[in-house]
């Protein structure tokens, strides 16, 4: 008997309203986008790593280790890149290997 | 992909590491520097490390709560007693003829070279590691 409460969901206004379908926005950052700031992200690391490289042929570095580092993260970021690249270059060989 | 952190962790043990060997070595070549007196003597540095404590956002967030690394704590003079060595001639020489010099522990102080060369090594060696882990991630869903 208490069920019936629930009924009078169905008596408000404009739920009949809605539309059937909800066009489903792009999103705001496409991958270009996300992929033209990871570039720019790498060539930051690799600037850093640069710097340090000039650095240490001047001979003012205080920390051997720090350039060590700084140059396995610029080659790691730069490995990221390049995967990513061969994958999305995978996908469109891929598709343009379609029979039409 | 954070392999930052764990590459900081192992470069703020590396750099405690180098100031255990450089506090080492200005140990060893102040070995025998005389002092005007006994207080004035050079007094062999030991290094204190500590643990960086954690962030509020790392206490926070983290389930496992991941060390943040090693930091240089002090530098501070050990209590060791100026060694006293009998020369007349030398122009520190006290009344007695007593000159003092700094009471370095030479036995202790090479132990602390090989021990702060071994630990620099393994913070290395850790962060191969990480290196390597991260360049094996890279190769997933990779050609051969």
């Amino acid at each position: 008997m208490t069920l019936e409460a629930i009924g009078a969901i169905a008596a408000l206004p404009g739920m009949d309203a809605l539309p059937a379908s909800v066009a489903v926005d792009k999103p705001a950052a496409g991958f270009d986008a996300w992929f033209a700031q990871q570039v720019g992200q790498v060539d930051a690391g690799l600037r850093v790593a640069d710097n340090d490289l000039r650095a240490l042929a001047v001979g003012n570095v205080q920390n051997l280790h720090e350039v060590m580092i700084h140059l396995e993260e610029a080659k790691l970021s730069f490995q990221l890149l390049a995967q990513v690249r061969n994958r999305v270059l995978e996908a469109y060989q891929e598709v343009m290997r379609t029979q039409v | 992909m954070d392999y930052a952190a764990a590459f900081r962790i192992s470069a703020s043990g590396m750099a405690i590491e180098k100031t255990r060997l450089d506090v080492t070595a200005a140990n060893i070549a102040n070995m025998h520097s005389a002092g005007t007196s006994a207080g004035a003597v050079y007094r062999p540095m030991k290094v204190v490390a500590a643990t960086v404590p954690l962030t509020f956002s790392q206490q926070f967030g983290a389930l496992v709560a991941t060390g943040g690394g090693v930091q240089l704590a002090s530098v501070e003079p050990a209590q060791v007693a100026p060694r006293m060595v009998y020369e007349p001639g030398h122009p520190y020489a006290d009344a007695q003829g007593m000159v003092a010099y700094p009471g370095v522990d030479h036995t202790a102080e090479m132990m602390n070279l090989n021990t702060a060369l071994r630990a620099y090594e393994a913070n290395v060696v850790a962060m191969n590691a990480a290196r390597t882990m991260a360049a094996r991630t890279l190769d997933i869903g990779g050609q051969s």
